[in-house]
């Protein structure tokens, strides 16, 4: 989006290493910044570390140096903040990890009830209001697996949305799906973008970065090898290796 | 609609119903090869006990099971026995699922000692007969701690089960992928309200067939007791046969009983698993 005014620093990423298995370095000092209202998308090739960072956005990984702090609390061993970083992101992942043995109307108001202690009254309308803002009213009732995957994967971000968190990372959300139903899903990912929503972004769509996306963060061997606008990146970007990755990906359509 | 849509309507509907014709066929089929086999066994065994020369006296049997005298209905021997073995079932039960469940969290648990002391309890009463441990638990663990016939055959009884319970809800727990516990993480769940509301629903949903089995197997082991003199139904009838000698008439009425209980298990379970899969699929 490029008419709206970004906020103070949300997401600040100080020179964050980590390694698995001792030997395949994953991250390797990596630094960032992401203000309010902002939309980064990360590209990379495979195995390039752009899960692992988003990971340790919200603690799913720990790091092994460096620092994160989100929304000036500093997400460390202290139990308390992990907890309150845990709230304040919510993620959508690849292959959407809905909860199968709940319902629509139960997985999206998990977070609401037994984290946000929410009444159940209180935690029903926050469903139906997401599930509207997704297109899914009808679906309320249903199991995840009387769903297609464009639908899953709208109900994993209702259910994101439901903790109304302050920013959200979205790992390759359209990337299990079948072609016809990436439109759906990325439309309710750009209504969120222009509702203001910070927003951390692996993919490799490249029409929803151009159209959606502030920033484009370039990615390879756990390093950020560019970081550019969107204007930028794609018609002039600066290092040989981006060039090289972006004539590869444009060739084949946008996927890797 | 338009005719051919009625047409193909219909036709869609027989196929779902064809299902309850198709299974008359095989079914007489299965029957009578059941029968005819049922037949031969049965020959084949009054053979055997016609050369036995063993005198039959089924008529002596229903005093074992029941009197009716003038102050009305009184339980005999292998009834008693039989309430016996039900109760101390039913108690085990619900112990050895508690212990299965406890030593199951524990084996996941990132506590060292947690971990050891699990694998040391799964080790010693999977590797050792329960005829041991019931020995042991009465001869050795019982006087020290003082306690009676009863507690020990259960405790004995529970401790055994738990451990195999616990083995099949760890595999349930483990089979539940990473995305699962990733997606609780994610809407902020602590790990108890992740093992309560997203792991454990769908972990026992998986293995309940075989906790079920599990608890077919608690019954039949359950007549091992008898050797420490718990007047359970095996016991009862021990004691029905020194003094009567109807052997034969009694161990068949047991196993009867035995089968019947079992039976009763089963067809409770797959009436359970009926039910929720009809839900799911509602
Ligand atoms: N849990 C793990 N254990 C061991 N190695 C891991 C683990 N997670 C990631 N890695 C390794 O870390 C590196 C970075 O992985 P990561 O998943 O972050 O890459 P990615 O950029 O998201 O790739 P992709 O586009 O395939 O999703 C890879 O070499 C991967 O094999
Ligand atoms: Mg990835």
């Amino acid at each position: 989006m490029h008419n709206k005014t970004l906020g103070e620093t949300i997401i600040a990423v100080d020179s964050v290493s980590k390694t698995f298995d001792r030997n395949v370095k994953a991250l390797q000092g990596v630094s960032l910044k992401v203000k309010q209202k902002e939309v980064v998308v990360i590209i990379g090739p495979s195995g390039s570390g752009k899960s692992t960072l988003l990971r340790c956005l919200n603690g799913l990984e720990e790091t092994d140096s460096g620092a994160i702090v989100i929304d000036d609390t500093p997400l460390n061993e202290h139990h308390r903040n992990k907890l309150k970083i845990r709230t304040e992101v919510g993620m959508v992942f690849q292959n959407f990890n809905l909860f199968p043995h709940m319902t629509v109307r139960e997985n999206i108001r998990t977070g609401p009830r037994f984290v946000r202690k929410a009444s159940l009254e209180e935690a029903d309308r926050t469903t139906e209001d997401l599930l509207a803002r997704v297109g899914l009213t009808d679906k309320i009732e249903s199991y995840p697996r009387q769903l297609s995957g464009g639908q899953q994967q709208r109900v994993a971000i209702a259910r994101a949305l439901a903790m109304n968190p302050l920013i959200m990372l979205f790992d390759e959300p359209t990337s299990a799906l079948d072609p016809e139903m990436v439109g759906e899903v990325l439309e309710v990912m750009k209504n969120l973008a222009i509702e203001g929503m910070t927003m951390v972004v692996v993919t490799h769509e490249i029409g929803f970065a151009r159209e959606v996306g502030d920033r484009i963060i370039f990615m390879d061997e756990g390093k950020i090898v560019e970081e550019n606008s969107v204007e930028n990146f794609f018609a002039n970007p600066e290092k040989e290796r981006t060039k090289l990755f972006l004539s590869k990906i444009l060739e084949n359509g946008g996927c890797e | 609609m338009t005719f051919v849509q009625g047409l193909l309507a219909g036709a869609n509907e027989l196929r779902h119903k064809a299902h309850l014709f198709k299974i008359r066929k095989p079914f007489i089929y299965e029957g009578l090869k059941f029968l005819f086999f049922s037949f031969i066994l049965v020959f084949i065994a009054v053979q055997g006990i016609n050369g036995l020369d063993y005198r039959w006296q089924w008529y002596r049997m229903p005093d074992y099971f029941y009197k009716i005298s003038d102050s009305g209905f009184i339980a005999g021997p292998l009834f008693t026995g039989l309430g016996l073995t039900l109760l101390i079932s039913a108690i085990s039960l619900i112990l050895s699922n508690l212990i299965g469940f406890i030593t199951a969290l524990f084996r996941l648990s990132d506590s060292v000692t947690a971990v050891a002391v699990s694998r040391i309890y799964l080790e010693v009463v999977r590797n050792t007969p329960l005829l041991i441990q019931l020995f042991l638990v009465y001869f050795v663990i019982s006087p020290i701690l003082g306690i009676g016939r009863m507690v020990s055959a259960i405790m004995a009884l529970s401790l055994f089960e738990g451990a195999y319970t616990s083995e099949i809800i760890r595999s349930g727990i483990i089979s539940i992928e990473k995305g699962q516990w990733e997606a609780a993480h994610s809407i902020g769940l602590t790990g108890v309200q992740t093992y309560r509301r997203i792991i454990l629903p769908q972990a026992f949903g998986q293995v309940m067939p075989m906790l079920a089995s599990q608890s077919i197997s608690l019954v039949k082991d359950s007549a091992l007791i008898s050797t420490i003199a718990i007047y359970e139904l095996t016991m009862q009838g021990q004691v029905a046969i020194s003094k009567s000698f109807l052997t034969f008439e009694v161990w068949f009425s047991v196993a009867a009983i035995y089968l019947i209980i079992n039976i009763c298990l089963s067809m409770i379970i797959r009436i359970f698993e009926q039910n929720k899969k009809r839900q799911k699929n509602a």
